[in-house]
């Protein structure tokens, strides 16, 4: 009977030690709580989600949520605008704590980084012309499209075997949305694959000449990401999340954005 | 037409584009100013008869010009630091830039110096002139006025390099304009930076102009 007791005291401290040691490892909100600072990297021109107002400044509903996180944990936020291509060396390299601009979670990103919570549904629509006749994708049938190049919009295209089939030619990869847009605008495509959240942007900006189709290419979730080690900072920025869809400050800021509530943190 | 259409606006974004431009100038200064002392010292590494010179030298100059400055950029930035510690963007933008444009000026100056006839050479030698006092003040001044035109090649595409910095976020006229762009979904301020960049090289095109008439006092 003594010998089963001592082994269980022996296991349980080993256990406690243990579980200290993975604690002790991960020091990443200590470390962002330490240096005072949370840097938060983002393109910044990716409108409404983090971009250049007229006076130079960053601005976006991301940055507002993110300022707000970061007051919360007692630290300053720090906006440093990165390549998005090269995001992934960034934030390893340690040049930015997080990545927060409208950042789709998909698998392939849930095994490099740590991702938080969704925070924002997404979807990749078709934008047409106004007066366009395609009200489907069906009837993109025989039509050209372009889109961004390496966004989340590209591989939802790819995904849909049936409309790239259907597609008169393959679709026409532009560095950014804006020169699709402009293709679009000047008749040389037939639509535009891009984030719904981006085209109710620029719609409301620049008018009503185009039309979002109501059937949606790919739903999707925007989450923030952070390195695949830092859990505790991940987790911590979580739970600031949900406080804040809790006490209504993510619906204000969703309301100051986009007219309405559209995060899904409360939802959780 | 919203920029064009709107003074306030559009007054905003050339500020905007001036202080991104003065980025693109300040990447530019420094690198001329690193690079072409630079291009010579490894221009003369690589005419060196000492083989343990000439041919680290030429393995140097093959890796610069033959690889992507974007890569050059990228490696300097992310990876330099794993051995000596984080190096900030602007630093590694001229860093990246001095070591790529110095092996392109090391072989135009090269070009250059192999290009001066035996007979300076050979004239100087009878006069009793050292290598180094031939070098200084009979072969190098001929080269400098033979090499100016290729040298005006290379000024002019270094402008239009800066833009490559926008890999690793440097905030220069081209990544300016580039914002703006998506945030108002007009291209106007990207045709704007072009201008702008005209401009810069205008000025270079004059310079180098007025330069190779100063020099031109004789013929060789």
């Amino acid at each position: 009977m003594k010998m089963k007791s001592i082994l269980a005291l022996v296991l349980a401290l080993v256990l406690c030690t243990v579980s200290f040691a993975a604690f002790a490892e991960d020091d990443s909100l200590q470390k962002v709580l330490d240096k005072k600072q949370l840097i938060l990297g983002f393109d910044a021109s990716f409108p409404p989600m983090g971009f250049t107002d007229e006076n130079g400044g960053y601005v976006g509903f991301d940055i507002d949520v993110a300022k707000e996180v970061a007051a919360r944990l007692g630290v300053e936020l720090v906006l440093q605008p990165i390549d998005w291509s090269a995001k992934d060396l960034e934030l390893n390299g340690g040049n930015i704590d997080c990545i927060w601009n409208g950042m789709t979670a998909t698998p392939e990103r849930a095994e490099s980084m740590s991702l938080s919570i969704p925070y924002l549904n997404n979807a990749q629509v078709l934008v047409v012309l106004a007066d366009s006749a395609v009200k489907t994708i069906a009837d993109m049938a025989g039509k050209t499209l372009a889109l961004q190049s390496g966004s989340s919009a590209a591989d939802a295209v790819a995904a849909n075997a049936d409309l790239l089939a259907s597609l008169k030619s393959a679709p026409v990869e532009y560095a950014d949305n804006t020169l699709a847009l402009l293709d679009l605008d000047n008749g040389g495509v037939d639509a535009v694959a891009m984030d719904v959240i981006v085209a109710n942007y620029y719609i409301a900006k620049k008018g009503a000449n185009y039309r979002v189709l109501d059937e949606q290419l790919a739903p999707e979730q925007y989450a923030v990401g952070f390195r695949k080690a830092d859990v505790a900072l991940t987790d911590a920025v979580n739970a600031t999340l949900v406080e804040m869809a809790k006490d209504g400050k993510l619906a204000a800021i969703s309301t100051e954005w986009f007219g309405s509530d559209v995060t899904i943190v409360a939802a959780q | 037409m919203q920029y064009l259409n709107d003074p306030n606006l559009l007054w905003k974004l050339l500020m905007q584009l001036a202080s991104g431009m003065g980025t693109s100038l300040s990447i530019f200064f420094f690198t001329l100013l690193f690079s072409l002392p630079l291009g010579m010292a490894v221009a003369l590494g690589r005419m060196s008869k000492r083989r343990w010179i000439s041919a680290p030298v030429s393995f140097y100059i093959l890796i610069m010009r033959g690889t992507p400055l974007m890569l050059q950029l990228f490696t300097v930035y992310f990876f330099l630091p794993k051995l000596v510690g984080p190096i900030p963007r602007l630093q590694s933008t001229l860093i990246a830039f001095s070591l790529n444009y110095a092996a392109y000026f090391a072989e135009i100056y090269r070009g250059g110096i192999m290009s001066i006839d035996r007979g300076q050479h050979e004239a100087a030698q009878v006069l009793g002139f050292t290598k180094a006092q031939t070098f200084l003040q009979i072969i190098l001044p001929q080269t400098l006025k033979r090499v100016m035109l290729p040298i005006s090649n290379e000024v002019i595409t270094l402008v239009k390099d800066t833009s490559l910095a926008t890999a690793i976020a440097v905030s220069e006229l081209f990544l300016v304009a580039k914002n703006a762009t998506s945030a108002s979904g007009s291209v106007e301020p990207l045709f704007i930076a072009g201008l702008f960049y005209l401009a810069m090289n205008t000025v270079v095109t004059v310079f180098f102009n007025w330069l190779i008439k100063r020099f031109d006092y004789y013929r060789t």
